[in-house]
C-alpha cells in the first residue's frame, strides 16, 4: 500500500477545507434527532398550530424505540443515499475531468492506494456520520421512548454499515468508470431505484444487498431469520470486493481519459 | 554520448486517425531536444506516451538501463495547462508530489521549499494554488516536474503561456536544469527553440519529417542569401533589371540566393556601387528557424 497515507492526507485536507467533514455529519445528526422528537411531540405540535376542533382525538399509535430507529433508517436510505450519490459521484471522475489527476498519474502511484484513499475518506465521512447520527438518534429515543438492547443495537449498526460500504463501493466504481454526471445517475439508480424495486417485488427473494437495512431492523427487534441474513451479508461483501477491484482496474485503464 | 531514451516506430491510432505515425528518435543524456510542429502535429500525444499517460498502439520505448523499476520515478512531466488541487497550498502540493515520486520523507519539505524558491515562488509557497495566476501556475507546474530531480524532463509548451519576462526567466531556469537533466519539450515558438536546443524534431501530421541539430538543419535548409534594403520599391525594381544574378523582390527588399557561395559580397557591392541606386542596408543572412519551419512544413505538404 505504498503512497496510501500521502493520498489519504490529500483527501482528508480536501474534505476538511471544503467543509464536508462538517456538513455531512450535521445532516445525519439532524435527521437522527428530528425523528424521535417529531413523533414524540406531534400531538403538542398539532395543538400549538391550532385550527383543530378541541374535541378531536388523535389515535396515535404507541411507537416502540425500535420503530423510531427504523423510521430514521428510512430517512437515511433516501436523504443519505442522495448525499452519497450526488456528493461523491465525482470523487475520481472530477479529477480526471479537470486535469488534476494528471499530476498524480504521471507519478509511480499504485492505483490500489489511489482507490483505497477514496474509499477510506468516504467510509469516514459516511459511515462515521451515519453512526454518529444513529447514536444521537438512539439517545433521544432512549429519553423519550425507552432503551433498546445494546447488543442488538451493535449488530444493527454493523449490518447497516455494511450496507453503507456497499453504497460507497457502488459510487466509487461508477466514478472510476464514468464521467461525473453518468456516475451519479447510475449510483442513484443502483442505490435508490433498486431499493424501491426490491421493496415492491422483494417478496419473491430473500437474498439481496438491498434487504440488508431491513435485516438490520430485524436484528434490532430480535426477530430475524439467520440464513437469508447471513447469505445477504456474504453476497454484499462479495459485491463490495468485486466493485472495489473493478474500480481499481478501471481507474488504471481510464488514465488515458484524464485531461492533459 | 550516452543515450537516455530510444524511441522506435512509435505509433498512436485513434480509430483510423494516426495521431503519431512511426516516430523514431533518440535522446542523449543531458541534452535539450525541441519538438516542433504546427498545432495538431502530435506533440502532446508523443509527450503523453513518454510520460506513461497514454499507451502507444505500436512501437517501443527503451529507457536507459540505469533507470530501474517504475520509470515514472525518473520522469518529470509538465502538461500544457497544468491544473492543481485548489485547496492545497503550493508547498503542500509540491511536498505531496515529491513524496509520491518516492523522495525520502525527511528531505521532502526542504527540497520542496528549495524547488519553489528556484522557480521563483518562494514568497507564494503558503498561498492556496486556487488563487494563482496563469504565470504562477506555469512555474508551479515546472516545480512539480523537477522536485524529485528526474533524469528525463518532458515539457509541453513550457513557455508559450508566459509573458516575455516570465519566458526569459523560465528559459534560464531550463538552461540551468539542462546541465544535469535530459529535456524534451514541445513548442511552436521557434525563437525559444533556437535558444535552447541540441536537437530538433519536426513533427507534421504525426510524422517526424525532419530531425537533426540546429546546425545540421540550418545547413540543409537555410541557403544563405543577401538581403538588400533599398530606399523604396522603385529603386529595388531598377536593381532587379541590372542585377546579373537571379533575384527576388519584396517591396523595397531584394533577395539574392547564393548558389555554391556565389556571388561574393564584393561583387554585389560593386554592382550596387556602379548602379548609383539609393540603398540603406546590405546584409548576408541565413534563414531563421521560422523560415526553415515553413520550408519543412511546405516541403511535406
Amino acid at each position: 500500500m505504498n503512497n496510501f497515507s500521502i493520498l489519504f492526507q490529500k483527501e482528508w485536507r480536501e474534505n476538511v477545507r471544503n467543509f464536508k467533514i462538517l456538513w455531512i455529519p450535521l445532516v445525519f445528526i439532524l435527521f437522527g434527532i428530528s425523528e424521535p422528537l417529531m413523533y414524540h411531540y406531534l400531538p403538542q405540535i398539532l395543538n400549538a398550530v391550532g385550527n383543530m376542533p378541541s374535541d378531536m382525538v388523535f389515535p396515535l399509535p404507541d411507537y416502540t424505540p425500535e420503530q423510531i430507529i427504523m423510521s430514521t433508517i428510512g430517512q437515511y436510505q433516501f436523504i443519505g443515499m442522495l448525499i452519497v450519490a450526488f456528493g461523491f459521484a465525482g470523487i475520481i471522475a472530477r479529477e480526471r475531468r479537470n486535469g488534476t489527476a494528471t499530476m498524480l498519474y504521471v507519478r509511480p502511484i499504485a492505483y490500489t492506494s489511489y482507490v483505497f484513499s477514496k474509499l477510506a475518506i468516504m467510509c469516514i465521512l459516511i459511515i462515521g456520520s451515519a453512526c454518529i447520527g444513529l447514536l444521537a438518534n438512539v439517545y433521544y429515543t432512549y429519553i423519550l421512548y425507552g432503551a433498546v438492547d445494546a447488543v442488538a443495537f451493535i449488530g444493527f449498526l454493523g449490518t447497516y454499515s455494511i450496507w453503507l460500504l456497499f453504497a460507497i463501493s457502488v459510487v466509487i466504481c461508477a466514478s472510476s468508470a464514468f464521467p461525473t454526471g453518468i456516475a451519479s445517475v447510475i449510483s442513484i439508480f443502483l442505490l435508490v431505484v433498486l431499493q424501491l424495486v426490491d421493496g415492491l417485488l422483494g417478496a419473491y427473494w430473500t437474498i439481496s444487498p438491498w434487504k440488508l437495512p431491513m435485516y438490520a431492523g430485524q436484528i434490532l427487534t430480535g426477530s430475524f431469520d439467520k440464513t437469508p441474513y447471513l447469505w445477504s451479508l456474504t453476497v454484499t461483501i462479495m459485491m463490495v470486493v468485486l466493485l472495489i477491484v473493478g474500480a481499481i482496474y478501471i481507474a488504471k485503464r481510464n488514465v488515458a481519459k484524464a485531461k492533459i | 554520448m550516452k543515450t537516455l531514451l530510444h524511441v522506435q516506430g512509435l505509433t498512436k491510432d485513434y480509430g483510423n486517425e494516426k495521431a503519431v505515425d512511426q516516430i523514431t528518435f533518440s535522446l542523449n543524456k543531458n541534452t535539450a531536444t525541441a519538438l516542433i510542429g504546427p498545432n495538431g502535429a502530435g506533440k502532446t500525444t508523443t509527450l503523453s506516451i513518454l510520460a506513461g499517460l497514454l499507451r502507444q498502439t505500436s512501437g517501443t520505448l527503451v529507457i536507459d538501463g540505469d533507470l530501474k523499476g517504475d520509470s515514472r520515478k525518473e520522469i518529470g512531466f509538465l502538461p500544457q495547462y497544468p491544473q492543481f488541487f485548489s485547496w492545497l497550498t503550493a508547498l503542500e502540493f509540491i511536498e505531496m508530489v515529491a513524496k509520491l515520486s518516492g523522495l525520502d520523507g525527511k528531505f521532502t519539505k526542504s527540497q520542496a521549499i528549495r524547488t519553489l524558491d528556484f522557480v521563483g515562488l518562494g514568497d507564494a509557497k503558503n498561498k492556496k494554488t486556487g488563487t494563482f495566476s496563469g504565470g504562477m501556475k506555469q512555474r508551479l507546474g515546472l516545480a512539480q516536474a523537477i522536485v524529485h530531480k528526474p533524469g528525463l524532463l518532458l515539457l509541453d509548451e513550457p513557455v508559450s503561456a508566459l509573458d516575455p519576462v516570465g519566458r526569459r526567466e523560465v528559459l534560464n531556469l531550463l538552461k540551468e536544469l539542462q546541465e544535469h537533466t535530459t529535456i524534451l519539450y514541445s513548442t511552436h515558438i521557434l525563437n525559444d527553440a533556437e535558444e535552447m536546443t541540441d536537437q530538433l524534431l519536426f513533427l507534421r501530421k504525426g510524422q517526424l519529417v525532419e530531425q537533426g541539430s540546429l546546425k545540421e538543419v540550418r545547413d540543409k535548409y537555410a541557403n544563405p542569401l543577401f538581403k538588400i534594403l533599398f530606399s523604396d520599391s522603385e529603386e529595388a525594381a531598377k536593381f532587379i533589371e541590372i542585377a546579373p544574378w537571379p533575384a527576388r523582390q519584396e517591396n523595397e527588399i531584394v533577395y539574392i540566393h547564393l548558389l555554391e557561395n556565389k556571388p561574393l559580397m564584393n561583387e554585389v557591392l560593386q554592382v550596387l556601387a556602379n548602379s548609383n541606386l539609393r540603398l540603406s542596408r546590405v546584409e548576408r543572412a541565413s534563414a531563421s528557424l521560422e523560415e526553415i519551419f515553413l520550408q519543412v512544413v511546405n516541403k511535406h505538404e
